[in-house]
């Protein structure tokens, strides 16, 4: 089977993986959320008025009308009109996972670049105590949760130093005719300090200590000790020929981490207060706004698929060895 | 071996028939669940649960605790009625001053599911009050029903006001000054722009807030949070004033003309932010708009109201229904006057897209800009008719993720002042802060615990009267409200000192008071200790 077909077979995969996932979202949110008017009693709606308004969201119809209004919605584009906004969702949730990726990006970035390349020391500096100090000061930064790094981190550079700003994506209020024109600022850049270095340090430690560890597999291989003999320079065995070897696990995980970044770091947008797609998911929830919360899930699944797939396909680039055929290697 | 299984089987039929004879002479009181808010969303009401469960598990009452998510636990309360006994709570808004809403909540006609009442208590004596109360133009007639219909309520103990919780604030003292706190609003109240002046450079006033308005659409909006930012830039007829004085606003007068007719004589130096002047036209046509659009937020404020009839280019009359006491208090000082000549051609208001809303209103602030999320600002309304008592240029707000970033943001300076109550750690924290001044407003929103009245036990006023006395008010004021509340007493607060009734009867948290009242009412221990129903 040739890489067209496998394309193929994959795309349709993802299809029919992404219907389950429409129907599971629809069934989810609705079985176990409240209903969304259920607040409005606090206000002092009455019993009619409630009926009124869970008329005009489509909450009257029975259950499976709603299903194929969804279905219908979805396969048009449209992500239908948010019950808490009243307005409609897609502009809000393209905007918010802007905001969310132009985050995300550059912590992954950092923490993909600078994490592989300690991982190469590491292995190669096997046994000594750079390579425990290593290991300790992987793990510790994997598991210290994200919003105690960025509470310390607010409260040292925020309110101490008083030298970062602690919120928000931009020094408020500020005019931007459009997304790039609000990116593209130096003020921006010094919003992204704090929780970008938060998330880049949480993220550093896995690809490092994944480097590490293929990186020792491959060190034991042959071809290194015959780069060796040839009297390579250490630099360039260790970046050359055994990295690039050792590469591969890496790479998938970060396609995994790309995907799952469009759901934010949900946590350390809260604390920093960065209006993306993760803070729009706990409105939704704690609103019992389905469409908004079915429209940023739904987000999140298709680019985790959409990333899996590229990163499979990345493979076949990386390592000319993988064969993109059934029981074939 | 077949044999012996249904040997035991039978067995265990004797047995249990014979139990449940024995249960038909002995019925113990059922074993109750408390519904109430998760830990994170509020400790306060979490713990009170845990407190009461003790207390009463003294008594042989068994008590389970089971939290729920916070609009869950609403719908399964309001909606669903599925519950034994419910802690959960009013909010005190402004309009909710006026007796009528509160007062409502123990009404019959509020028993069905979805209702303001879902413990079902009725009681016809109230009912006659209640309707009495709601016709009475005079105040100090209608108070006299008001306080009645609070002694009946709370001698009966449908439910238990557990607390009024003050609401804790803090502003940054280096940067403005002036604020006056209102009861239940804390301060962020419509009177923000005439208060507060500034004491340094800035002449804009920032707001650190994590509530968002829903949507800016004054025909669409159903949140508190939508309303307190829309009404700093509409107007309305009346205002509240802090001590809770309906003040004449863009009125001149307004006067009951007879028992089902308000005179208002409007203002002639108003003007929308647009330029164009506010006329007799905008007025009537607000109101019409808002019952012909069928919006439901305002429908309990418009519902009274047949008509608004013009009768010269400065008077109205607002003709009702019935006569209605709280038509002046509530609906003239909530509805917003919108100006016609935007509105008119809008056939259906609630399909607005965002960016088509008119924002335009005749209040002391201009709407000028809300980035869902991150910001919103009003600008001074420079020919407002009382724009030389407003010391600010502009009030603009942070929108922070949660209560901790808008606290960052009062420490760092960023926020001038916060729109919602502080969290308990915060508040000793904010305490030590130099610049900070921290304030404790009393609230006239009260937090209930709240009977199902269907269910044996609960159906009866003197097992209720017994175990209020077996409900630690004192813990919960002195130890999870940290002295920053008062007692529950009566569904009108006491801050509230106009219909408040100081001599509602008050069940002091006293053990062997609720013993010897169960006893008097025929209830008893068995040898379990667990507390056994009446026998007849």
């Amino acid at each position: 089977m040739g890489k067209k077909e496998f394309i193929i077979r994959r795309l349709l995969q993802m299809i029919i993986t992404f219907l389950i996932i429409l129907t599971g979202l629809f069934f989810v949110f609705r079985l176990t959320l409240p209903d969304p008017t259920a607040a409005l009693v606090m206000e002092g709606l009455s019993a009619d008025a409630q009926a009124m308004v869970r008329a005009r969201f489509g909450l009257d119809r029975p259950l499976w009308q709603q299903y194929f209004i969804y279905l219908g919605n979805f396969f048009q584009g449209e992500f239908g009109m948010s019950f808490h906004y009243r307005s409609a969702i897609a502009p809000i949730v393209w905007e918010k996972l802007l905001n969310t990726l132009v985050l995300m990006f550059p912590a992954i970035i950092i923490s993909y670049s600078i994490g592989p390349l300690l991982g190469v020391i590491l292995s190669w500096r096997r046994g000594t105590r750079v390579e425990f100090g290593g290991i300790v000061g992987g793990l510790f930064l994997r598991s210290a949760p994200v919003f105690w790094t960025g509470m310390i981190f607010i409260m040292v550079f925020g309110i101490w130093l008083g030298i970062l700003p602690t919120s928000g994506m931009r020094t408020l209020p500020y005019e931007a005719a459009h997304f790039w024109d609000k990116i593209f600022t130096l003020d921006y850049l010094w919003h992204l300090i704090l929780p970008a270095f938060t998330i880049a340090m949480y993220y550093v430690g896995l690809p490092m200590l994944i480097m590490r560890n293929t990186m020792l597999e491959v060190m034991g291989e042959d071809f290194i000790e015959l780069c060796q003999a040839k009297g390579l320079s250490e630099r360039t065995i260790m970046y050359k020929h055994a990295a690039r070897n050792a590469l591969l696990p890496v790479v998938t995980q970060a396609a995994i981490t790309v995907g799952l970044a469009v759901g934010g770091q949900v946590v350390v947008e809260v604390v920093f207060s960065w209006p993306g797609l993760g803070r729009e998911i706990i409105q939704s929830v704690r609103t019992s706004d389905f469409p908004m919360a079915q429209a940023c899930f739904m987000l999140m699944a298709g680019m985790v698929m959409v990333m899996n797939f590229l990163a499979d396909l990345l493979y076949g680039y990386l390592d000319p060895r993988v064969v993109y055929q059934k029981g074939g290697k | 071996m077949v044999k012996r299984k249904s040997l035991i089987l039978l067995c265990l039929v004797f047995l249990l028939a014979f139990g449940l004879t024995l249960n038909a002479s002995a019925t113990r009181v059922p074993e109750f669940t408390i519904v109430t808010t998760t830990e994170g969303y509020d400790p306060i009401r979490y713990e009170a649960a845990f407190l009461i469960q003790d207390a009463w598990a003294a008594l042989g009452i068994e008590v389970n605790v089971q939290p729920l998510e916070f609009s869950t636990l609403i719908d399964r309360f309001y909606n669903e009625q599925d519950f034994d006994i419910a802690i959960v709570g009013w909010s005190g808004r402004v309009d909710r001053l006026d007796p009528q809403h509160f007062l409502g909540t123990l009404h019959s006609g509020q028993v069905d599911l979805g209702g303001n009442n879902p413990g079902g208590y009725e009681n016809e004596e109230y009912d006659r009050l209640f309707d009495m109360q709601a016709r009475e133009f005079d105040p100090d007639k209608r108070r006299e029903y008001v306080l009645e219909m609070q002694k009946i309520g709370m001698e009966e103990q449908p439910l238990s006001i557990l607390f009024y919780r003050d609401e804790v604030l803090a502003y940054n003292v280096n940067t403005f000054a002036g604020y006056v706190p209102m009861a239940g609003e804390g301060l962020y109240t419509e009177w923000l722009p005439f208060d507060v002046y500034p004491v340094g450079d800035s002449r804009t006033l920032t707001i650190g807030t994590s509530q968002e308005p829903d949507n800016i659409n004054p025909l669409d909006s159903t949140t508190v949070w939508g309303w307190k930012f829309m009404r700093l830039y509409y107007d309305k007829l009346v205002r509240l004033s802090p001590d809770i004085e309906p003040l004449p606003w863009a009125a001149e007068s307004v006067e009951a003309y007879d028992d089902r007719t308000i005179e208002v004589v409007i203002r002639d130096d108003m003007l929308f932010h647009d330029g164009e002047p506010v006329t007799v036209e905008d007025v009537k046509f607000s109101y019409d708009y808002m019952i012909e659009q069928d919006f439901a937020y305002f429908r309990p404020f418009y519902e009274p109201l047949e008509e608004v009839i013009i009768i010269d280019d400065q008077t109205l009359h607002f003709v009702l229904k019935e006569p209605t006491s709280f038509f002046i208090t509530v609906t003239l000082s909530q509805i917003p006057i919108i100006p016609k000549h935007l509105w008119e051609d809008i056939a259906e208001a609630d399909q607005l897209a965002p960016e088509d809303i008119p924002t335009i209103g005749s209040g002391p602030m201009k709407f000028d800009r809300f980035d869902r999320g991150e910001y919103k600002r009003l600008v001074k309304f420079e020919d407002y008719f009382k724009a030389d008592e407003i010391d600010i240029d502009a009030i603009e707000y942070i929108i922070y993720a949660d209560a901790e970033g808008t606290y960052t943001g009062m420490v760092t300076g960023e926020a001038d002042m916060t729109a919602w109550r502080l969290e308990p750690a915060q508040i000793t924290l904010a305490e030590q802060e130099d610049h900070l001044e921290v304030v404790s407003v009393p609230d006239f929103g009260y937090y209930h615990m709240t009977y199902n009245l269907r269910l044996p036990a609960l159906d009866d006023p003197d097992f209720r009267r017994a175990i209020a006395h077996a409900i630690p008010h004192e813990t919960f004021i002195d130890v999870l409200l940290d002295g920053r509340g008062e007692r529950g007493t009566s569904i009108i607060a006491p801050v509230n000192t106009f219909w408040h009734n100081p001599d509602v009867p008050i069940f002091e948290y006293d053990l062997d008071t609720a013993r010897y009242l169960l006893e008097q009412a025929g209830y008893w221990i068995d040898d379990d200790g667990r507390l056994n129903m009446p026998q007849d």
